[in-house]
């Protein structure tokens, strides 16, 4: 079984999700949900924490191109936090995320924006 | 082929799960006495059903044991059955009768070792398979199954084909079993009736419900009178006391009873007599005691009499219907009387003086001189069963009874009397034998239900031991077993059916299926156990077990199990043993709904787990705390190797003793991958990925490379496999294969399908092409004959 958790935490007008464990193929789609839901609309950003994942696949990186096309329709903001030392951070930069969402380092810079 | 092979892997978890249940099926109906030509019949359609070949028979071995007679089969021309084969070790009937495993031939072409026999050649059969039948006693004949056209039998087959072989043999000894119980149920009530001894039965409880013709007219009482009572019914009332307190005592230990006692007849006489019964069991049960009572009158009397004069006495003893004899001082024979002479056929000069051996059986004679030498050094009452030689040469059993005798305060010698027991003695010895045949039975059964190699299971250590309980008790319902689930974990098991016997066996049969059919079902421990309680609830039989089911990860150590009342596992650690506690409930059986819990627990790395039955634990004279704590110290102590670990635990707990009920201990430890390759076939449905993952992560690990490498191979592998499994060729059960080698500094993985290269649905495909390429040095896509082959190569850092 493949499992990942999703923890919310909103601050301000920023909603916060702690996205751990793994994700691939099998629940993708659930972890999309889940995170769509968690952003109300009049929410400004949401910023998704990927320093506790510690598997991510096609389908889970397909998840984060989808939700930044679904918030940006209605002008919200996807951040992500990645930890340098993650051994995501390659894969990340190969399919070119940063294209649609910012990366930034630690939760406080992704915040402090 | 590739439709074969697409199909092969769930395939054969089904097969082999569907094969089990018809193996326990038909080992229940042998069980319940199933007429053994039906048993047969039913064998060899299922076999034939399961198995989808022409043909398939079985064999007997002629009574003269020189022919292999076709007994019944599946699919044969008319006029075959009841044909005999040669037993010549030239063709494969003969060749298999001698075999100890099942014989597997893929073409008889290519078949050096025999031929096939000439039914086989007639009919043109090109593949064969055949297991031996055996009974206890010897070989009862072969188990054939025969095909036209070329068929490949798998090592799941021929196991299935030989399981069937052992239960067929089972039934058959059974069959015969059966006979002579019937056999010996008929002649002892014959032998009963016509005997001069006086013979009784008793229930579990106690209450007499038989004693025999001989009895009646001994008493002078009817049957109404003699039955329902206890044991103190006609005995003289100043005896009463003790033979009830040697009745208690006997019963409580299901000992041999012994008593002498006056019993008093309806006519108001008064008979000494020597009481003696033995237990019996049925089905492995304790029901009752059968014995026999023996008129020791004239004994007694004799005894009484040469206190008071010799000449008298010889007298009377020459008159008595018994053996008498006397001794000396120094243990000489002064005296036979006719009784003796007669039974024995020797002259009184031949019997005087030294000669304790005469006529003695020799196998009993070191037993008579040494117990003789022995009471008269200390001047003790002598008391011996032997087989004295009668007059016409056949050896009886009697029972020789000698007490020391004095004048004026001197010891003289010895005054002696025997009784001729022989008919008691080979009841007893016949109905010890039927008894025994049973507790074999039942044994072989729970052997064959058994698995009888545990699955090799990759990536695991595992060891097992089974102790039947002490010669002579009834054998129990302790089974364990081991399977590889669909997703990746190995599910382990170990229970313990309530009561002994063949009924216990029988249910164990059912509880080992039901758990490998859920337990291969992607259920957690509290869910499987659940089940199985809604299964037995709604069965006929009043059943109960206590079980243990576990579910471990091995890449993780990760454990999660239930407890149905069962003795916790104990993990033994680099720094200590210790019971997994938690995840109890009662017994299955117990309750319908019944509420299981669970628990999950972390073996430390290098841990080994340990299951076992309370059979190891349990002792009526020692509290459970302290026997686990035994335990447990005998884990700590033990050796390293599971197999020599299973015998130290066995050895430390149970020392010397045979266990009083049956032992089953399950050891296992999850073991690093030590190869440097790995090889794996998968289901084609995206539940095989975590399972991928965590076999290449420990791989990957072992060979050292780092978490970011370990991390994008992986990755990489799983994307490649992701689009073998969106693109599964034909119908839902396609596997994909998987491997991986590490060699000079560079990993090299394949992954292969079997359907056409496409790019998946969906723009993340394109970014899984990117993801293959930008993480691996090179890549290959290639079409082969029967699907598509990736080929990834990475040179890792370290």
């Amino acid at each position: 079984m493949t499992s990942a958790e999703v923890a919310i935490e909103r601050r301000g007008g920023t909603v916060i999700a702690h996205l751990s464990g793994e994700v691939d193929m099998t629940n993708a789609p659930r972890v999309r949900d889940e995170l769509l839901v968690s952003v109300p609309n009049d929410a400004m950003a949401l910023v998704v924490d990927l320093d506790g994942c510690r598997y991510l696949d096609s389908a889970a990186i397909e998840v984060l191109f989808d939700l930044a096309r679904r918030l940006g329709r209605r002008r919200q903001e996807l951040r992500l936090v990645l930890p340098p030392s993650s051994p995501l951070v390659r894969v990340l930069t190969l399919t070119d995320v940063q294209s649609v969402a910012v990366v930034h380092e630690t939760l406080d810079a992704a915040l402090a924006q | 082929m590739a439709w074969r092979r697409a199909h092969r892997y769930r395939d054969e978890v089904a097969i082999r799960a569907r094969q089990q249940a018809v193996v326990a099926e038909l080992g229940q109906r042998a069980l319940a006495g199933m007429p053994l030509d039906e048993l047969i019949d039913r064998a060899v359609t299922q076999v034939a059903r399961e198995l989808g070949t022409d043909y398939v028979s079985v064999l007997e071995l002629t009574g003269d044991g020189v022919g292999l007679s076709i007994r019944d089969g599946h699919g044969l021309p008319d006029g075959v059955i009841g044909g005999v084969l040669s037993t010549t070790r030239e063709e494969l009937p003969g060749y298999a009768l001698d075999s100890e495993a099942p014989l597997v031939i893929e073409d008889f072409a290519t078949e050096t070792r025999f031929g096939p026999s000439p039914v086989q050649r007639e009919l043109g059969i090109v593949s064969a398979m055949a297991a031996p039948i055996g009974t206890r006693g010897g070989r009862f004949g072969v188990l054939g199954v025969s095909s036209r056209t070329a068929h490949k039998f798998s090592a799941d087959d021929a196991f299935f084909v030989q399981a069937i072989a052992n239960v067929v043999g089972a039934a058959a000894e059974r069959a015969r079993t059966d006979e002579i119980v019937r056999d010996s149920e008929a002649r002892f009530r014959e032998l009963a009736d016509t005997t001069p001894a006086l013979m009784w039965m008793t229930d579990a409880e106690g209450s007499v419900t038989y004693v025999n013709e001989g009895w009646l007219r001994f008493t002078g009482r009817t049957l109404d009178e003699e039955l329902g009572g206890t044991w103190s019914v006609g005995a003289h009332p100043d005896d009463v006391e003790r033979v009830l307190q040697r009745w208690h005592e006997a019963t409580a230990r299901r000992e041999e009873f012994v008593v002498e006692y006056r019993l008093v007849r309806r006519d108001g006489s008064e008979r000494w007599v020597l009481a003696q019964g033995l237990p019996r069991y049925d089905a492995g049960e304790f029901v009752g005691y059968v014995g026999t009572a023996t008129d020791i009158h004239e004994r007694k009397q004799m005894e009484d009499a040469l206190r008071e004069s010799e000449q008298n006495w010889r007298d009377l003893a020459d008159a008595a219907p018994v053996m008498i004899w006397t001794t000396d001082e120094r243990g000489l024979v002064t005296f036979v009387n006719a009784g003796w002479l007669d039974y024995t056929g020797t002259t009184l000069e031949e019997e005087l003086g030294p000669s304790w051996s005469l006529g003695v059986h020799p196998d009993d004679a070191p037993a008579v001189i040494s117990s003789w030498n022995e009471k008269l050094a200390a001047r003790e009452p002598w008391t011996l069963e032997y087989r004295l030689r009668g007059v016409g040469g056949d050896y009886r059993w009697i029972v020789d009874r000698g007490v020391p005798r004095y004048e004026a305060g001197r010891f003289v010698g010895y005054v002696g009397t025997a009784i001729d027991i022989h008919e008691r003695k080979t009841m007893e010895a016949r109905l010890r034998e039927v008894y025994e045949r049973e507790h074999t039975i039942a044994e072989t059964l729970q052997r064959s239900l058994l698995p009888e190699r545990l699955p090799r299971i990759e990536g695991l250590e595992i060891a097992a031991r089974y102790l039947p309980a002490g010669h002579g008790a009834a054998v129990g319902g302790d089974w364990y077993d081991a399977l590889e689930r669909a997703d990746g974990r190995v599910g382990l098991v170990v229970g313990d059916v309530v009561g002994h016997g063949l009924r216990a066996a029988a249910i164990m049969g059912q509880l080992r299926n039901a758990f490998r059919a859920y337990g291969l079902a992607e259920a957690s421990p509290a869910e499987v156990m659940a089940r199985v309680n809604r299964l037995v609830m709604s069965g006929e039989e009043d059943a109960m077990a206590t079980v243990l089911y576990l579910v471990l990860d091995r890449e993780t150590g990760e454990v999660t199990f239930a407890s149905a009342g069962h003795p916790p596992p104990l993990v033994l650690a680099a720094d200590g043993a210790r019971f997994l506690e938690g995840g109890r409930s009662v017994p299955v059986g117990a309750a319908e709904p019944g509420i299981f819990r669970e628990a999950t627990a972390v073996l430390p790395p290098g841990a080994s787990l340990l299951l076992y039955t309370d059979g190891l634990v349990e002792r009526r004279d020692t509290p459970l705390e302290q026997r686990l704590d035994e335990l447990a110290e005998a884990a700590r102590s033990g050796e390293e190797n599971l197999e020599a670990l299973c015998d130290s635990v066995l050895a430390g707990v149970l020392g010397e003793q045979v266990p009083s009920d049956d032992v089953a201990l399950l050891a296992v430890r999850p073991r690093p991958v030590a190869t440097r390759s790995l090889r794996l076939s998968l289901l084609a449905e995206p539940e095989s990925l975590p399972g991928l993952r965590r076999r290449l992560g420990r791989f990957l690990h072992a060979v050292g490379a780092s978490a970011e490498e370990s991390y994008e191979i992986t990755l990489t592998v799983c994307e490649a496999a992701g689009n073998a499994i969106e693109h599964a060729y034909g119908p839902v059960d396609a596997t994909f294969d998987v491997e991986a080698s590490f060699e000079n500094g560079t990993l090299v993985a394949v992954v292969r399908d079997r359907g056409s290269w496409r790019e998946r649905r969906g723009t993340h495909r394109g970014r899984g092409l990117k993801i293959i390429e930008g993480l691996m040095d090179d890549v290959q896509v290639s079409t082969e004959q029967d699907g598509t082959v990736i080929r990834m190569r990475r040179r890792l850092a370290a």
